[in-house]
């Protein structure tokens, strides 16, 4: 689902973000990403979404190969993809429905599809009862949540997360992981960058750790 | 197909819905718009009335022909009459012509001191039509006609009026193109405000997949309604200002017992500035919203 062969990201100024990374991630699986701040856990994201490009490497991701991704066809590239932002990046001024709607509304979904699609992924994370609702009259973790079902309402193969329980406490932010093993267990790749050791203990799932821009421990 | 027009029309609804919750913004680009189309339309109207008029002063024009001294005056009269592009030919012997002059000029007994009568006999022709070129040929055959001595047309004034509605017509058109460019451009800064103002959004829309197409759509009603409003203004302010000139040209027209109507714009031509004023605020949205797009993130 996910390849990456001896990726460089440098960004101007000569700030090395990425050093020779190296990893694959199978269709099905699911994978922790952590390391301290500034380990470059956002770029490799960033990468993989490719919201950024490589300085070198090469990128395939769910059957893309990113380094020949035309401007063009990047839209396309990430409907197949459900990003889960740290800062959720919700629309404010439109409802819960609407924002949840957005990548179905974008790929040409409406109607009966689109109702039913976004009610069940509302649903899904248990927030069905706020859809009428805006984004700044819920709590932090209510609001994460919607982005989470923001992010499975197409039914990506794929799932990214950047710090998905970044300021929750405990009990929440077990929830928001709970449901990505729940994804995860229908056959959705999961990938969630965290630093958070807990979840990783919890869970026992593979683990990717960056330092600094290099791969530690096993891929 | 139907989901096509469906979600065009959704983002046409929404697009109209996001101008009426800023009204004040859009109220003011429509005017500025309205006005700046209202200056060539208006000019244009100007023009097109006094075509009018000058149409109903060739109708009266004449051309005379002053004829050689002891000229059979009836017998040319009737050769020019069948001249092509004469309409007809009224033939004033030098009695009649003297005759009138005494009635008319007041110099009655200044003329009776005369021994002979001085004026020529004169042949007063009608054209078929005044457009310069066939008048010009119409007074050289005039000339070349035999017992001819001078041809004199009264219309030469009004071939210079034609000239300078002429220089009239290019002004308007030179006009327009410069305030079409003004549409653009003002319709193009206020989209390049808007997208910056829904960076945010437009960065979100991105993230989930929405291609420049998608993102673009809402800018470009926008423009174009934008535009198409602008040009209704224009209209308006059309109407209104031959609203407000329509009592001192009645005024004028009964002094000078003519029966003179203001023209106005017209449908065909109203109909055509609306899509003038829609297209250019879609191009102007169009230029502006791409290459703001194209700076942003991908």
């Amino acid at each position: 689902m996910i390849d990456l062969s001896h990726v460089f990201k440098r960004y101007p100024g000569g700030n090395e973000a990425l050093n020779d990374i190296s990893l694959s991630l199978a269709k099905g699986e699911m994978a922790f990403l952590t390391g301290h701040s500034g380990a470059g856990k956002s770029t490799l994201l960033k990468l993989i979404c490719r919201i950024e490009q490589p300085t070198r490497g090469q990128i395939i991701v769910n059957n893309y190969n990113l380094n020949r991704l035309s401007r063009m066809r990047v839209p396309y590239f990430r409907r197949g993809i459900g990003v889960v932002f740290q800062d959720n990046k919700l629309l404010n001024d439109r409802t819960i429905f609407d924002n949840v709607a957005l990548p179905l509304v974008v790929a040409g979904i409406t109607g009966d599809d689109m109702r039913k699609r976004v009610q069940a992924a509302l649903d899904k994370v248990g927030l069905l009862a706020r859809a009428r609702s805006y984004p700044l009259t819920l709590s932090g973790g209510e609001q994460q949540r919607v982005g989470i079902a923001r992010a499975i309402t197409h039914r990506p193969a794929l799932l990214i997360a950047d710090e998905p329980t970044g300021n929750l406490d405990a009990a929440m932010s077990d929830e928001i992981i709970d449901l990505f093993r729940d994804f995860n267990d229908h056959g959705v790749t999961v990938l969630i960058a965290t630093h958070e050791l807990r979840h990783i203990e919890r869970l026992q799932k593979r683990v990717i750790a960056l330092g600094r821009g290099h791969m530690v421990g096993a891929a | 197909m139907k989901s096509y027009f469906t979600r065009h029309l959704q983002v046409l609804v929404a697009t109209l819905g996001d101008l009426v919750h800023s009204p004040t913004a859009t109220l003011l680009t429509v005017l500025m718009i309205g006005v700046t189309l209202a200056l060539p339309a208006g000019l244009y109207v100007g023009l097109l009335n006094l075509e009018q008029l000058s149409h109903g002063w060739h109708r009266g024009g004449s051309l005379s022909v002053y004829l050689q001294k002891g000229a059979a005056g009836q017998n040319v009269a009737a050769t020019i009459s069948r001249m092509k592009g004469v309409q007809s030919a009224r033939y004033i012997s030098p009695e009649q012509g003297l005759q009138e002059f005494e009635k008319r000029s007041g110099f009655g007994d200044a003329l009776a001191t005369l021994h002979h009568n001085p004026l020529p006999g004169v042949v007063v022709v009608t054209p078929d039509s005044v457009s310069p070129k066939t008048l010009a040929t119409l007074v050289d055959a005039l000339k070349a006609a035999p017992d001819v001595a001078h041809v004199q047309s009264n219309l030469a004034w009004l071939e210079r009026l034609d000239a300078a509605l002429a220089f009239g017509h290019r002004l308007v058109i030179i006009l327009s193109g410069l305030l079409g460019l003004a549409v653009v451009l003002i319709l193009g800064n206020t989209t390049r405000v808007a997208v910056v103002n829904r960076a945010t959004e437009i960065d979100i829309i991105r993230l989930v997949g929405g291609t420049d197409a998608f993102i673009r759509r809402p800018f470009l009603y926008a423009g174009a309604l934008t535009g198409g409003l602008g040009a209704l203004c224009a209209l308006l302010l059309l109407e209104l200002s031959l609203m407000l000139l329509s009592g001192p040209i009645h005024r004028l027209d009964t002094l000078y017992a003519s029966h003179y109507t203001l023209v106005g714009l017209g449908l065909g031509r109203a109909l055509k500035l609306l899509a003038f004023g829609t297209v250019f605020g879609w191009l102007g949205a169009r230029l502006a919203v791409g290459r703001q797009l194209r700076l942003g993130p991908r």
